[in-house]
């Protein structure tokens, strides 16, 4: 299997698989608990259907949206995701750089392991930064800063990453990072010697944004979990996140919002957006699906904010869905990390291509000749009267 | 694997499957007919999803719930359960300490394998005897007057076995108590010599609340079915319940209830708290599931009684969306059970303790901070 035989996520995750050690592989494919929410949030769209209409002279569908004061090409991007030269040796400068191939937003982690300037060097396109408030605010405020002077178009908080959910892969395959060998790891390591040639011989891996401030998960072998418990100030508060807003003065996203209530509060402290997200099924499991919730939260203030569904998302006809319930775009973060894992830039360049094609298609399908066409009326809920 | 590599419900059941003879683990693992109501026990949780708030300042959260007038530290507790000496040779010892060490209220069964009065001497956190109404009307007031005597806080009265329910598990491996040996078990018990060892030399195997009064479950081997259809009263009415209360005269409860009408009529006899449980299904099987049955029975008596949710739980999150319907607390058997069997008293702090991380944990990841903080707006049903 290579990569021009992957035509779809569960190509692009099986490929990832045989690349990659499997601590590696488990960290990116796992989810919290028993993975209830992981699933449900891909099996949501499924409780939705689809009404297209015929006939409609729908020619070459267009396919572009604004988000974040930019106009993207495609109502796709790429979620913010940390390590990623975990993945591939180019890391963040892969999914940049493809990312800004076909004009649509690329995010970088405060975990990544380029620098912010770096990349902001390779890639002319439109780039989202990706905070965590740290106990040390100074760690946030430098990054704040440098985002800006990189020109970065804007920013978006995690907020549901207080505590590092249950991922209990991780505590069975034993991943840190930098990666540690164990004695179960060493095997999986063993047998691809292409990733740990490409690891040792690699720039040394670190945690280039905050490595001055903090040696945490740069010199120290470190679960990601307890780096989260550790650095990431668990008593942030709206106050913390209005600072955030003011002192980047930009479009501004809350991400990880997933009830009404909370969404409108982002609207008093100044977000611009809000991104729908349980961290990807990756910390509170039992907690509900972007898609189950994206309509109600649209409803509520989507004339005042972007709405982003992130999480699930892995089809083409996802995307039409969320976006037929109130969403402005979807964004991902598994998929395009299985897809760096399979081919790097190439992989995530086939991915975009695939996805692009696949909204494409589907929108001839549905008879619609841009993402305004896609409303409520085109869907039914199975279960909801 | 063993004790350290156990991070889940799942992995204590791998490791207890590894450890009983299968007989054994078949009588904690099985339960009624095709078991669809085990099942769907823990699958009803599945069709609710949580809704966090995010940016509350979560820091410290108080896990502290109180039943039965008593204050718990943590919002789920151990239900009563028979014969865990069979599981562990440390049996209630194990279960009670743990109890204990955690603070949380340890339910002892009238089928249990240590005496109430040691039990009592032995722990002083709170403590609920599970009550079995048996036909023999001088057996039922020697165990109240002894529980009394010991001094326990909580009387639960079992209202959902009133026949044995059809454990077809059991039948195919012949498990009774106590332990009899057959042809089929015989292989199962020769492979797991640790049990035998202990079962052997760790002192006699007893039930000593029924021992002076039964034969049947301590000198001759019977199956828990058949204990259940034989030697209880299948004529017990709300009239016996009602008495019963009053003879005990303090917290008082019904274990099994599941409809709203009689959740009323718990009220009306004098019950401080009901526990909605199917016995871990093992008696009804297609009975309803405790989660979906809560709301209801929370609407309708919530104000009145302490609603306790028992059956099917697993997860910290389980415990935050019964909690979140408004149950005062939750309690499960094969909960700790498992774990019992997987390594004694060390085994139960180890389950009770990552169910309190697990549940510590997800409260912040909800925003909330204190169990009040839990309401129905957490939750969104996804069939409306």
């Amino acid at each position: 299997m290579n990569l021009k035989n992957c035509y779809n996520f569960e190509d692009f995750r099986k490929l990832a698989k045989k690349k990659l050690p499997s601590p590696i592989f488990h960290y990116i494919d796992g989810g919290a608990d028993d993975e209830s929410t992981l699933r449900r949030n891909t099996d949501s769209f499924n409780d939705c259907d689809l009404v297209p209409n015929v006939l409609a002279s729908v020619g070459k569908p267009d396919l572009s949206t604004t988000l974040f004061g930019r106009k993207i090409d495609m109502p796709i991007f790429l979620s913010p995701a940390a390590m990623q030269r975990l993945y591939h040796p180019d890391g963040d400068r892969a999914s940049a750089r493809a990312a800004e191939k076909f004009n649509t937003f690329y995010s970088m982690s405060s975990m990544g392991n380029n620098t912010i300037e770096e990349v902001s060097n390779i890639s002319g396109g439109p780039k989202l930064f990706q905070l965590y408030v740290h106990k040390d605010r100074s760690i946030s405020d430098d990054l704040i800063e440098r985002s800006r002077r990189s020109g970065f178009d804007a920013m978006c908080l995690t907020v549901d990453t207080l505590v590092a959910g249950n991922r209990e892969k991780d505590h069975r395959t034993g991943f840190t990072t930098p990666p540690k060998l164990t004695l179960e790891s060493l095997i999986s390591f063993a047998m691809r010697p292409q990733w740990v040639f490409n690891y040792l011989t690699g720039k040394k891996f670190e945690l280039a944004n905050v490595k001055k401030k903090t040696d945490k998960g740069t010199n120290i072998a470190k679960s990601v979990i307890e780096y989260i418990n550790e650095q990431y100030d668990p008593a942030m508060g709206w106050k913390d996140a209005e600072y955030c807003a003011k002192k980047w003065n930009g479009p501004f996203a809350l991400k990880g919002v997933m009830s009404v209530e909370d969404a409108k509060r982002a609207i008093d402290i100044g977000c611009t957006a809000v991104m729908i997200s349980n961290h990807g099924g990756r910390q509170l499991d039992g907690s509900r699906s972007p898609f189950d919730q994206v309509k109600a939260i649209s409803d509520a203030v989507g004339d005042k904010l972007e709405i982003i569904l992130d999480g699930g998302v892995r089809r083409g006809t996802h995307v039409l869905k969320a976006i037929a319930a109130g969403a402005k775009a979807c964004s991902f973060g598994k998929m395009f990390l299985f897809s760096l894992a399979a081919g790097g830039q190439q992989g995530v360049e086939r991915l975009l291509q695939n996805m692009h094609d696949e909204i494409n298609r589907n929108m001839v399908l549905m008879g619609c000749k841009d993402l305004k066409e896609l409303n409520s009326s085109k869907l039914i809920y199975r279960n909801r009267k | 694997m063993n004790l350290k590599d156990c991070i889940n419900f799942n992995d204590f059941r791998k490791l207890a499957k590894k450890k009983l003879p299968s007989p054994i683990f078949h009588y904690i693992d099985g339960a009624a007919d095709d078991e669809v109501t085990y099942q769907r026990n823990t699958s009803a949780f599945n069709e609710v999803d949580l809704v966090p708030n995010v940016l509350r300042g979560v820091e410290n959260v108080d896990l502290s719930t109180t039943i039965f007038g008593k204050k718990l530290d943590l919002p789920f507790y151990c239900s009563p359960t028979a014969l865990q000496r069979l599981f562990h040779y440390q049996g209630e010892r194990a279960v009670g300490k743990a109890a204990q060490k955690f603070n949380t209220m340890f339910g002892v069964s009238s089928l249990a394998t240590v005496s109430v009065e040691e039990i009592s001497s032995m722990i002083d956190t709170p403590k609920l005897f599970q009550f079995y109404y048996h036909k023999d009307k001088g057996l039922n007031n020697a165990i109240l007057e002894r529980v009394k005597a010991a001094k326990f806080d909580v009387m639960a009265l079992t209202v959902d076995t009133i026949t044995g329910g059809n454990r077809e598990r059991d039948l195919r491996t012949g498990f009774t108590s106590p332990p009899k040996l057959t042809l089929a078990s015989l292989f199962s018990f020769a492979t797991k010599p640790m049990w035998g060892i202990n079962y052997v030399t760790r002192g006699k195997f007893e039930l000593p609340h029924l021992q002076d009064h039964v034969k049947e479950g301590t000198s001759t081997a019977t199956s828990i079915g058949n204990y259940f259809t034989k030697m209880l009263d299948q004529s017990m009415n709300w009239k016996d319940a009602e008495n019963l209360c009053s003879k005990w005269g303090g917290h008082f409860a019904l274990k099994g209830i599941m409809s709203v009408e009689d959740a009323k009529r718990a009220v009306d006899i004098g019950c401080s708290g009901i526990m909605v449980s199917n016995h871990g299904g093992r008696q009804l099987d297609g009975a309803r599931s405790p989660f979906d049955q809560l709301a209801e029975i929370v609407d309708a008596v919530g104000d009145k009684v302490d609603v306790i949710c028992e059956g099917g739980i697993q997860r910290g999150t389980h415990m935050l969306k019964a909690l979140s319907l408004g149950a005062k607390a939750c309690a499960g058997g094969r909960l700790y059970l498992y774990a019992l069997a997987a390594a004694g008293q060390a085994g139960v702090e180890r389950a009770l303790n990552q169910y309190r991380v697990e549940l510590e944990r997800d409260m912040k990841l909800m925003g909330c901070t204190k169990i009040s903080d839990l309401n129905r707006k957490n939750l969104r049903f996804r069939k409306t």
